[in-house]
């Protein structure tokens, strides 16, 4: 399986994962939000984006989802005159990425596919 | 367009209760088993529910179910419910439905029974019907031992309760390590390390801490980051295929099935306890599993013969000693049988309280 | 000649056979007719054919649903997609023909036909459908009025035995409190946000019908603190009737608190440990205390990774009055020390055990108390944190 971008073939699995997650690239996380039903992604999705790339790259692992709002619940950006308000920052995250971080935002930051039900 | 429903939780349990039992609910004063199958509740106000509870594989079809609901229809205004164990109970104020009742589910397959000291059913996981880390099948296993076990299931046979449950992995979905009996899907071989994959899909930390011996390490191949595999501090329990889609272990060359015994989540008489390993490795035989089989069908009859009266599995052994179990049911007493993991000291036999031979 | 010749094999005995269900629905669903190929397909290759993974849901929920995909959908084409929906079940797993029939009504529709009832952990499991599927089968059953149960790292479905709405040994209303959690803590369900799963069962009384114990992170079992109730009458008529009391109830008494002299039976409830057996074997003479509560016990889990394990007491004795306000400040307590300090799928037990269940107990401000362990210590390798310094 897989998608065309500019020339270039991106394989994918059957959940739409890049199989080669260093074959990311902008282009890709915007074909992603489309495809996963965004219109685009604001300022706000590409914080969350940047900051599971940045620890990804440093650690190699998704973030833990609690790590992940707890950065939210510190971003002005996103959270406005609410911050500090964890359960807010919760709400936002699935308003940003109504699929959930698992599902989405780690598929449009080019992560790989968080694993199982177990 | 309706709007969207979300964060609803489960309807409401009220709705779904019998009149009778919303009447006297929390006012129960006590019960009967008049036969297998068939469990009478009275309540303080002295009404009475009548319980037909039925054997079911779990996996069950919208036409099975269908018809469980004609029948409940029938003979109980429309009232059943299912067991902690997976059974189905057909309920009613009716005493003169319960005979009907269970001539009815009987013509159409369905067998009355697991009640009091029985073999009620035996919990189990998905195997081979959906699970990706399953070293068996476990749907298939557990038909071939209620099979064996069936009389169990629809008399009163047994000293006591039998709580049977099978996980296909040592993932363990299900109280396999508490149960009278119990069977669990291993694997004996270390996973393949598909290495051309791992630093693409995989999280290496994440599988590096998932094993329970610490038998994963970093490792470069190609210049890339993966994984590699201590061989002799596997123990094969799959933990990382759980964790990283590139460590397959599932190998039918060596997959098989253990058998425990002796655990046990009521804390009546005894404490609740683990079960424990009886034998290590059987061949996953399909379509019945025979040798699985006999070792439990063993393991019931030494039970049958041995035990007094209410005394669980694990507390007819512990009553006799392990000695004497592993004699009566010929189970040979391995290496494996002995533990070596965290705290393996504390099962070890520190005192000279040794029965004669 | 049949296409499954191994699992024909399971369609005979007496216990109700899997086999037969897959294949009454494959008369009219593609998908269970490939369910069934690729199963005779396993039980010949002796592998799974179910590839690893799988993640897939329904807008704003990050958790009830379980992705599957077969290893081989050029042969099993029904089974290219086969994800299951976790339905959160009734509290007791009670049903009306009519509540249970709209579900088979949706599943028909759109899915292979099959359930589990139910899961391991008590969802109902609404066994395989197609990614396209899912929204629209979300959307029918919370129009109906249900909705998905947990998965992954969240709040799983919390289940419990039917309590007092048919048994008296209940000592707590063990279906109103797993309502009640299961509606209380909806976001911690269906969006997981912990270090890894959560799952509280609710037992009655004792025996532990649900295994609440050894299966749950927060086990929470009924028990009473006053006396065992006794019928004399009673007693005498199950001595009358051939039970030879003394051997069957008083010596099973694991701390021998339970007499029987002169046709009187005697507990000593100082002793008594609310073990449950004498009140099973003579239901109708002894019944459970009036001063019911809970004893709230933390840490069962399955092996992986530090072993199994069985929940042990926080709390020995828990008044639960609706709407549980105790229990719920209780619960967050542990879910907050957890949440801020668990390492990535950690479960409790095993954050408990890092950190020593003295430190953990100490720091969601509760005492430690006897009740909480075996015994003491044997080990004297003691952190100590109190200590003098020289002026």
């Amino acid at each position: 399986m897989g998608f065309e971008l500019d020339g270039k073939t991106y394989e994918t699995d059957e959940d739409g994962y890049l199989i080669d997650i260093g074959s990311w690239t902008k282009e890709v996380a915007d074909y992603f939000a489309i495809e996963t039903g965004l219109d685009g992604l604001t300022e706000k999705h590409w914080q969350v984006v940047n900051f599971l790339r940045d620890y990804y790259s440093e650690y190699q692992i998704a973030p833990m989802v609690k790590i992940l709002i707890k950065s939210i619940t510190k971003s002005e950006l996103i959270m406005g005159d609410d911050v500090g308000n964890k359960r807010g920052a919760s709400k936002m995250l699935y308003e940003l990425f109504p699929l959930g971080p698992g599902i989405q935002a780690c598929k449009i930051a080019g992560l790989p596919k968080p694993t199982g039900c177990v | 367009m309706s709007e969207r429903i979300t964060d609803i939780g489960s309807p409401n349990y009220k709705q779904f209760l019998p009149p009778v039992i919303k009447k006297n609910y929390g006012k129960w004063k006590y019960h009967e088993t008049p036969k297998p199958g068939v469990l009478m509740h009275v309540a303080e106000s002295g009404d009475k529910i009548f319980s037909v509870r039925i054997a079911s594989p779990r996996l069950l079809g919208i036409k099975s179910i269908r018809y469980f609901l004609s029948v409940a229809d029938k003979f109980c205004d429309g009232y059943l419910r299912w067991t902690t164990r997976n059974n189905v109970e057909f309920l009613t104020e009716k005493e003169e439905n319960v005979e009907p009742l269970i001539e009815e589910l009987q013509a159409n397959g369905w067998p009355a029974g697991g009640t009091g000291n029985s073999a009620s059913n035996m919990l189990h996981t998905q195997g081979w019907v959906h699970c990706h880390t399953s070293a068996t099948d476990a749907s298939g296993v557990v038909k071939a031992i209620m099979d064996e076990l069936f009389e169990d299931f629809a008399n009163h046979t047994l000293p006591g309760k039998l709580k049977l449950a099978m996980a296909c992995c040592l993932n363990m979905c299900g109280a396999v390590h508490a149960s009278d009996i119990a069977v669990l899907g291993i694997h004996r071989r270390p996973p393949k390390v598909i290495h051309e994959l791992i630093n693409t899909i995989c999280e290496i930390p994440t599988t590096i801490a998932a094993c329970p011996t610490g038998a994963i390490r970093q490792d470069m191949r190609d210049g890339k980051k993966s994984m590699k595999i201590v061989d002799e501090q596997c123990m094969f329990c799959g933990a990382c295929y759980t964790a990283c889609p590139n460590m397959p272990i599932s190998d039918p060359l060596n997959d098989g099935l253990s058998i425990w015994v002796g655990g046990k989540c009521s804390n009546a008489r005894s404490k609740p306890k683990f079960t424990k390993l009886a034998i290590p490795f059987l061949p996953n035989n399909p379509p019945r599993w025979p040798e699985v089989v006999d070792a439990v069908k063993t393991i019931v009859n030494v039970y049958k013969a041995h035990a007094k009266k209410y005394e669980r599995v694990g507390e007819m052994i512990e009553r006799i000693g392990w000695p004497k179990f592993f004699k009566l049911t010929g189970f040979q007493f391995t290496k494996y049988h002995i533990d070596d993991y965290r705290l393996a000291t504390t099962t070890y036999q520190t005192s000279t309280q040794l029965r004669r031979s | 000649m049949s296409q499954t010749p191994q699992l024909d094999e399971l369609k005979k005995g007496p216990w109700p056979s899997f086999v037969k269900e897959i294949e009454n629905e494959a008369e009219t669903k593609p998908m269970a007719k490939d369910l069934l190929l690729q199963l005779e397909q396993s039980y010949k290759d002796k592998i799974t054919h179910w590839k690893h993974g799988g993640v897939v849901g329904v807008r704003g929920y990050g958790a009830g649903i379980i992705g599957r995909y077969t290893d081989s959908p050029d042969k099993f084409p029904g089974v290219s997609h086969f994800h299951t929906i976790r339905v959160n079940q009734p509290s007791g797993l009670y049903y009306t023909s009519k509540g249970l029939g709209e579900i088979c009504d949706i599943w028909e529709k759109h899915g292979s036909g099959l359930t589990n009832l139910h899961g391991s952990t008590g969802d109902m499991v609404l066994l395989g459908c197609r990614t396209e599927d899912l929204e629209p089968v979300f959307e029918a059953l919370t129009q109906k009025g249900w909705d998905l149960g947990g998965s992954g790292s969240d709040l799983r479905t919390p289940s419990c035995c039917l309590g007092m709405s048919r048994c008296e040994f209940a000592c707590i209303d063990t279906m109103e409190i797993t309502n009640e959690c299961t509606h209380y803590y909806q976001d911690e369900m269906h969006r997981p946000a912990f270090p890894y799963k959560f799952k509280i069962k609710v037992s009655g009384c004792p025996n532990d019908c649900v295994s609440s114990i050894a299966r749950s992170d927060m086990s929470i079992i009924g028990t009473w603190r006053d006396d065992i109730r006794i019928d004399q009458d009673q007693v005498k008529v199950y001595a009358d009737g051939g039970m030879d009391i003394v051997e069957d109830v008083a010596m099973n008494c694991p701390t021998k608190c339970v007499s029987f002299k002169d046709g009187k039976l005697e507990i000593d409830n100082d002793n008594c440990v609310h073990c449950m057996h004498c009140i099973n074997v003579m239901p109708k003479a002894l019944r459970i205390g009036t001063d019911t509560g809970a004893v709230i016990l933390l840490g069962a889990k399955a092996p992986i990774v530090e072993g199994a394990m069985m929940a042990s007491v926080l709390v020995p004795f828990l008044k639960m009055e609706e709407p549980f306000e105790e229990l719920k400040e209780l619960i967050e307590e542990v879910w907050d020390i957890w949440d801020e300090n668990g390492k990535n799928k950690e479960r409790i037990a095993e954050f408990i055990e890092r950190m020593g269940k003295g430190e953990f107990v100490t720091a969601i401000g509760k005492e430690t108390i006897p009740e909480m362990v075996n015994q003491p210590r044997e080990n004297p390798y003691i952190f100590y944190d109190e200590f003098f310094v020289e002026e």
